[in-house]
This record gives C-alpha cells, sequence and structure tokens, in this order.
C-alpha cells in the first residue's frame, strides 16, 4: 500500500494504491487523518486501490466521520473500481461515500460543497 | 498510558503470547494489541491453536496452550502480531476417546469455534467444496463494530406484527426478481420497497446461521439435480451469519452486509425475526462427522443415551444438550449476540419442545434455559416465539412454559383453519377460539401468545393447499415418503394445475379466505412469502432440499396473480387501520364501555344466533370498534360473515347504532374489482338487514357513519 498526497486547485488529492487492508490500515490511517483539518477538500484517488478489506472499509468511514466533525470539510472518493464498488455496496458502506468517476470530476463537485 | 498486557510473556515458535481472558469466549480482537482465544472444555487434556492463512489447504502454524493458561476447563491465550484479516483458525483437543461413556475426542481433527463469529468454508452459495479439505468450516475473526447510526430494534408491539416468513435465497434467487444481488441478504435489500408496499412490519427468516448447504446433497432419482440443505436447518455455528447468503461472502465480509440489511429494514420499520435451530447441530449421529462440538466436549454438548449413543428428539440424528449449565450459556451468549450486535427483534425456536428437556431427554416442569431466555435482561424486548413441539412426541401447543414472554406457533390454528376452509363438518366450535386469538390455549396469556398462520415454510404452500388432496415430494428422492401426511387440505376438484375455470375460480377465492381469515384474525399473523402472488411448488409439502424454481420466488407472479396481490395489499391495510383487530386482550363477551353492544358477538343466518349445526356452516361475528384496544381507541363496527358451504346463504345483519350503516370492504365471492376496495371506501349495501353471502365465502362489512 501506498500514499501519496498532492494538492490541485483548493484540493487535497490523496492516491491509495495496492490494498488496504488490516496490515496497511494502521499506516493509512496516520497519514491521512492529519489531512482532515477545517475547511479541508480531500479526494481520495482510488484509481490504484485494487483491495479494499473490512478494515480498509472501516477507515474510510472514520475518514467521513472525522470529516463530518471538522468545519467547512469535504471529502469524496474518485476513481473508485467497480469490484471496491461493489463490495461498498453490497456491505451498505456506499451509503456513507460521495464517489465520482474522476478525481477532476471530484474537485469540480467539491467547489459546491457536497 | 501503555497497558502492560500489550506485551507478550511468552514465545513459541516465533509468535509472540500471553495468557488470555477466559471471557468472552471464542476470537476477539483486544484493544491493546494481539488477539485473543478461549474455549472451554471440560473434559479435553489439552488443546492446540492451529492457524491457516485464508483458504490454504495445510496449517502454517500450530501453537499448544501452555498448561499454565488455562484457567478452569477454559483454555485461552492471546497471540501477538496476528493478520487476522487473512488467517483462519481452528483447535485440536486431546482427551478420551470411549463412546460408551460419551467421549469422542480426536487429537487428529482440526475442530471449528462453537463461538465462531464469522465462518468460512462455504463462501459462495453452490460452489463445489474441496472435499478432501482437512478443515471444512473455518473460524475467523471479525470486527464487531459497525455504524448502526441511530438504529434500535423497533419494538413493534406484539398485537400489531404482521410477519412474512421468508428464505433468504428462495426470496430473490429467480432471475424475474431483478434484484442486483439476487439469492442474498443485500438482495433482500433490494426488495424492501415491495415489502412496504404489502404493508408487512416484520421478516422471519429461515435460519441464516452457517450451515452446509451440502450436507446430505445427492442428486434427484426425477430431476436429475442435486439436492442441497436448501432450508439450512442444521447449524454449523450458532454465531456466524451464513456466508453464502451474502453477496460478499467471498470476501468475508457477510456480517457487515446482514448487519446492513436489519439497518435498512429497521429505517423502513421493518422488523427481523431470526429462526434458529438450537434443538442439534449438523455433526449427526454416531456416523456423522467432526466439525466442532464433537471434538471438543461431546459429553457436554449433547444429549446422550446411559449407552452413550446420541439421542434424536429432533429427526436429524443428534440433539443439543439444552439444559446443561455451559450449552445453556451458549444459547443465551448466542442470542445476546445477536439482540445486541444484530439489533435483532426477536427469535422463533426451531422443535422449541427441545429446549424443554432434561439432559435425559424427559420434559421438565420450569426449564431453566426457557426460563433465563424470558428474563434474560439484554433480550428483555426480544419476540420469543416457540415452535411448540419437536420430532420426539413432545406437543406443547397451549402449555409451552411461557413466564408471560414465550409466544408459540399456533399448529391448532393453521389445522383448525384448514379443516373450516375445506368445509369439515364439526369445526366451528374450535374455529370460533382460534378467529378469537385462542382464548381456549392461551386465557392468561393473551392474544399475542399465538402466532397465526395458515402456511408456513414447512409444508404446502397456499396455492398448493388449494390445489392438492396429498404431497408430491417424488423430486425429493424418497419414494415420497418424506413430509407431513396430514395436510387437511382440499384441491378444489382436480390434483394440481388446471385449465378449468371454475377450479381455478375457487382456488382463488379460497386463497383469499384463508388471508381475508388470517388477518382478521385476534394474534400475530405470519404470511408465508410468495402466498400472496399464489406461490405453487407443483404439491411438494417438503421442498426442504429444492434449491431451484420450486423453492424460488417468481416474480412474474405479481402480475399473472395481480389480484390475489391486491386482494393482500388491501386486507393487510385494513387490519392495520383497525385497532379493533388487534387487542392483546382476549375478549370479554360482554358490553365494557356501554355502547350496547358487547366487544364481540357471534351471529349465523340469524343475528345474534349461531347455528352449531353442520346444515348451515355460516358463522359471522360482530366487533364493537367502541371496545378497540380495550376501550382505549374509538374504531368502525365490523361484521365478517364467513360461509364455508358450497351454497348461497344469507346472514341477518345486527342492527347498527342509529345513523350508521353497513359497509362492505371485502367479499371473496365478488369478481374484481368488487372483491376488496381501499380502506375508507368501503361501500355501502342496499339490503342493510341482510347480506346474501356466496358459496365457499367470506364477506367483512364495516358498520360507519356515511362519508366517515
Amino acid at each position: 500500500m501506498g500514499i501519496e498526497v498532492t494538492t490541485r486547485d483548493e484540493a487535497t488529492i490523496v492516491e491509495i494504491s495496492g490494498n488496504l487492508d488490516a496490515n496497511t490500515t494502521p499506516q493509512a490511517q496516520e497519514e491521512i487523518m492529519p489531512l482532515i483539518v477545517p475547511n479541508c477538500i480531500l479526494v481520495l484517488d482510488m484509481s490504484k486501490c485494487e483491495y479494499v478489506s473490512s478494515a480498509g472499509l472501516r477507515l474510510l468511514l472514520t475518514v467521513a466521520k472525522r470529516v463530518k466533525a471538522t468545519e467547512g470539510g469535504q471529502w469524496c472518493l474518485a476513481s473508485v473500481s467497480a469490484e471496491i464498488m461493489d463490495v461498498m455496496e453490497m456491505t451498505g458502506f456506499a451509503k456513507f461515500f460521495k464517489t465520482f468517476d474522476t478525481v477532476s470530476e471530484a474537485i469540480e463537485a467539491t467547489r459546491k460543497p457536497l | 498510558m501503555e497497558r502492560i498486557d500489550a506485551n507478550p510473556t511468552h514465545e513459541y515458535g516465533g509468535f509472540k503470547l500471553r495468557p488470555g481472558s477466559p471471557l468472552p469466549f471464542g476470537a476477539t480482537i483486544f484493544p491493546a494489541g494481539g488477539v485473543n482465544f478461549s474455549i472451554y472444555s471440560r473434559h479435553a487434556t489439552s488443546c492446540e491453536l492451529v492457524l491457516f492463512e485464508k483458504h490454504k489447504p495445510e496449517p502454517f502454524a500450530t501453537i499448544p496452550f501452555p498448561d499454565e493458561f488455562r484457567i478452569g476447563n477454559v483454555f485461552t491465550m492471546v497471540v501477538f502480531d496476528l493478520d487476522f484479516e487473512n488467517i483462519e483458525y481452528g483447535y485440536r483437543m486431546d482427551g478420551p476417546f470411549n463412546s460408551a461413556e460419551g467421549h469422542w475426542f480426536d487429537k487428529t481433527e482440526i475442530l471449528m469455534d462453537p463461538y465462531a463469529r464469522a465462518i468460512g468454508g462455504r463462501d459462495v452459495w453452490g460452489e463445489e467444496p474441496d472435499w478432501d479439505n482437512i478443515y471444512p468450516h473455518r473460524a475467523r475473526i471479525f470486527y464487531d463494530d459497525f455504524d448502526w447510526e441511530d438504529d434500535h430494534p423497533l419494538e413493534i408491539p406484539l398485537e400489531d406484527l404482521i410477519i412474512y416468513e421468508m428464505h433468504v435465497r428462495g426470496f430473490t434467487r429467480h432471475p424475474s426478481s431483478g434484484v442486483k444481488y439476487p439469492g442474498t441478504f443485500a438482495g433482500i435489500r433490494g426488495k424492501i420497497p415491495y415489502l412496504k408496499e404489502m404493508g408487512v412490519n416484520c421478516v422471519e427468516l429461515l435460519p441464516i446461521h452457517e450451515f452446509d448447504e451440502f450436507e446430505n446433497s445427492k442428486i434427484s432419482p426425477v430431476t436429475g439435480e442435486r439436492l442441497m440443505n436448501y432450508w439450512g436447518y442444521s447449524n454449523v455455528g450458532f454465531f456466524a451469519p451464513k456466508a453464502g447468503y451474502a453477496a460478499s461472502g467471498r470476501f468475508g465480509m457477510q456480517v457487515d452486509e446482514f448487519k446492513a440489511l436489519v439497518k435498512e429494514l429497521h429505517e423502513n420499520g421493518i422488523e427481523v425475526i431470526l429462526d434458529v435451530v438450537f434443538n442439534h447441530t449438523a455433526e449427526g449421529n454416531e456416523n456423522g462427522p467432526y466439525i466442532s462440538y464433537r471434538g471438543i466436549d461431546n459429553k457436554t454438548y449433547y444429549m446422550l443415551t446411559p449407552e452413550g449413543y446420541y439421542y434424536n428428539f429432533s429427526g436429524c440424528g443428534n440433539t443439543l444438550n439444552c439444559n446443561n449449565p455451559i450449552v445453556r450459556n451458549m444459547i443465551l451468549d448466542c442470542l445476546r449476540h445477536w439482540a445486541a450486535d444484530y439489533h435483532i427483534d426477536g427469535f422463533r425456536f426451531d422443535l422449541a419442545a427441545i429446549l424443554g428437556r432434561d439432559q435425559s431427554g424427559a420434559p421438565m416442569n420450569s426449564p431453566p434455559l426457557l426460563e433465563t431466555l424470558a428474563f434474560d435482561p439484554i433480550l428483555g424486548k426480544c419476540k420469543l416465539i416457540a415452535e411448540a413441539w419437536d420430532a420426539g412426541g413432545l406437543y406443547q401447543v397451549g402449555t409451552f412454559p411461557s413466564w408471560g414472554r414465550w409466544a408459540e406457533w399456533n399448529g391448532k390454528y393453521r389445522d383448525t383453519l384448514r379443516r373450516f376452509l375445506k368445509g369439515d363438518p364439526g369445526v366451528v366450535p374450535e374455529v370460533i377460539q382460534r378467529l378469537q386469538g385462542s382464548p381456549d390455549l392461551y386465557q392468561w396469556r393473551g392474544t399475542s401468545a399465538s402466532v397465526n398462520f395458515i402456511t408456513a415454510h414447512d409444508g404446502f404452500t397456499l396455492m398448493d393447499m388449494v390445489s392438492y388432496n396429498g404431497k408430491h415430494n417424488e423430486a425429493n428422492g424418497e419414494g415420497n415418503a418424506d413430509g407431513e401426511d396430514h395436510n387437511n387440505s382440499w384441491n378444489c376438484g382436480w390434483e394440481g394445475p388446471t385449465d378449468d375455470v371454475g377450479v381455478n375460480r375457487l382456488r382463488f377465492k379460497q386463497i383469499k379466505n384463508a388471508a381475508a381469515m388470517l388477518l382478521i384474525s385476534h394474534g400475530m399473523p405470519m404470511i408465508l412469502a410468495g402466498d400472496e402472488m399464489g406461490r405453487t411448488q407443483m404439491g411438494n409439502n417438503n421442498a426442504y432440499c429444492q434449491d431451484d424454481e420450486m423453492s424460488w420466488i417468481d416474480w412474474g407472479l405479481l402480475d399473472t396473480n395481480a389480484e390475489l396481490v391486491n386482494f393482500y395489499k388491501k386486507m393487510i391495510a385494513f387490519r392495520k387501520a383497525h385497532p379493533v383487530l388487534r387487542g392483546s386482550t382476549h375478549f370479554q363477551n360482554r358490553d365494557y364501555v356501554g355502547s350496547g353492544y358487547p366487544d364481540i358477538s357471534w351471529h349465523g343466518t340469524k343475528a345474534w344466533y349461531v347455528d352449531y349445526s353442520d346444515e348451515r356452516p355460516i358463522i359471522a361475528f360482530l366487533l364493537c370498534g367502541l371496545h378497540a384496544r380495550g376501550g382505549t381507541e374509538r374504531d368502525s363496527y365490523i361484521y365478517v360473515a364467513m360461509n364455508m358451504h358450497w351454497e348461497m346463504h344469507g346472514s341477518e345483519l345486527p342492527k347498527l347504532p342509529e345513523g350508521m350503516s353497513w359497509h362492505v370492504f371485502a367479499n371473496t365471492d365478488a369478481q374484481p374489482p368488487e372483491d376488496i376496495w381501499e380502506v375508507g371506501h368501503e361501500v355501502m349495501i342496499e339490503n342493510q338487514p341482510e347480506f346474501l353471502v356466496g358459496p365457499r365465502s367470506i364477506a367483512i362489512l364495516v358498520g360507519k357513519r356515511v362519508g366517515e
């Protein structure tokens, strides 16, 4: 699992690659959580993420909750693979997440409040 | 501050260990780090933890529990640094092998944890397993946390419940279901709009605990198809949802998927009752496999004869030793787990009479298990429903120990109503009891002790009940010897499907009659999923092994039999609209509110007079709306006339209070759309003194002021 953080416009793009599972989630959490600050616009780019386990879904949910509790914070997922999207739908996690097909679309959408 | 117990104290084969905590049983992720393993065995002399990488044929580690880690009869330890999402674990236990003494220890067998909260091995329904697997049903470790938001069990009063009994897979597996994930928990989520449209407020799911659909599987001599353990009344594990029922089972996420279903049903006002099978396990008799219990502590988990053989009160080879204190606690832990971690609203106990037998099999007066469940604080608001009989001949309908908490599947309601429907003589006195919530059986327990049903998964579907005189179970491969012989069914003149318009008309009418009586009876009505659309199993009354179109709901029937669907929907709406149909206490047969009418009164061809002779099998009752819910609510007057004779009879209508008149809500003798009306849009009848009740039909009238 790798995490690469870049910025585009006002948005912070977090590219997660590889597997997000019980082994890698603690590290991902450590890197993502500090990015959640007032008025942050966080886009998790999942285009290179191959697998999200149960622990990974929990991390995403934790991010969602933390952003919600942060003033002016916005976040969304971009470029989620069909298989990961499927798992999110089956398990009911999808309803907690806003997803966009591409990072650009996600950024565009965050210009208006999500 | 770092916890002291975050540090290992021992090491074995490269694994860091420390003494564990005996409670909770099972495998638990410890916040301080590591996984805590804890398992009971009274008679084992030693125990090893066996670890597999997910799906791998051979274990990657075996760690003996150091003797100093054992507390009492519990083996427990914490293992650090496990990749818990990707492992499966089991146990090997050593101890005596002496079947006459009841001991079956075999240290070569790898045993599943009875407290496993997730179980792998049958991850995708029907996927051919590796028959050489040394550990076919594998315990897994799973997070207990879930984002329930503000979800809470609904606690709908018993008397307001409308139960819909369904099979998870059968409900949406048919291609016509149109859901994205057919045959799964997620699939049911896709059909919640339908359930809401029908108006049911509770689903009762056939067993959803991990079972082996390949148990006793064989090829049908008739169809050539593989017969499966489709119903699943044979638990592998009591604490784990069936992976094969989850679309995400192949990712091991069945726990989350099932919780998401419960949560979404609750959001839509629908409760969830689980059918729980604590009477036996999938280990069968002396010739059965080692899965778990037998190798962990056979003498604790099973009822054994003095010679050490398995008692078979379940008809399935063995009997769980429910009133052994250890097993009793396991059952309690299990139900608490479903109530607390899954927000389950209630339980229906399969062959519950077994739960009242002692360790030698004798029925007990105050069975401690049933009493414990009745008073348990965590289960305090859960519905407890007994199938109050077993395969050993114990029949306790009306006498199941209840402590004011237990309800029963009222088998006598089913039998009586079926006999009445087909016009059997001499049943009127009993029908009168059944329609009133069976006060003869539940005098002190109230109406909601009775779950009223005419059909259930076990037996004919309603369409088959009016289409077949006898069962047709050849496809089950047992020469039509399996399944109930006393069905009280009537084929309406032709065995099986027919083009005869008259026969088909009568069948529809009989289905409507059944639906009408079920939904105007006091007690909790239970509808078998698919009955509302006339589902058939082609006369098979024991389709436990039929994983095919015989069992799956064909959603095309919604159009084919729209007339029935419409009738059910409106009957359900009628029940919900009228509190006078849903009293929790029994009728008193007197006027206690000063309305001039008793709460209930019985009539026949003549008002205020019931003819019990068989020549005029027409009975009717009048409910006084001012007595609704013991006089606490105001409702209309309701008159229900039931004519199960093959000829039409007039029913003299009781006179209503000044200014009120009789309106028809339903008349099963009439052709649609005049068979049933929208609630509140009942049609005033011209001839107020009398209503002609057609042959084998039911009329439901509402007494109200014009415009009400």
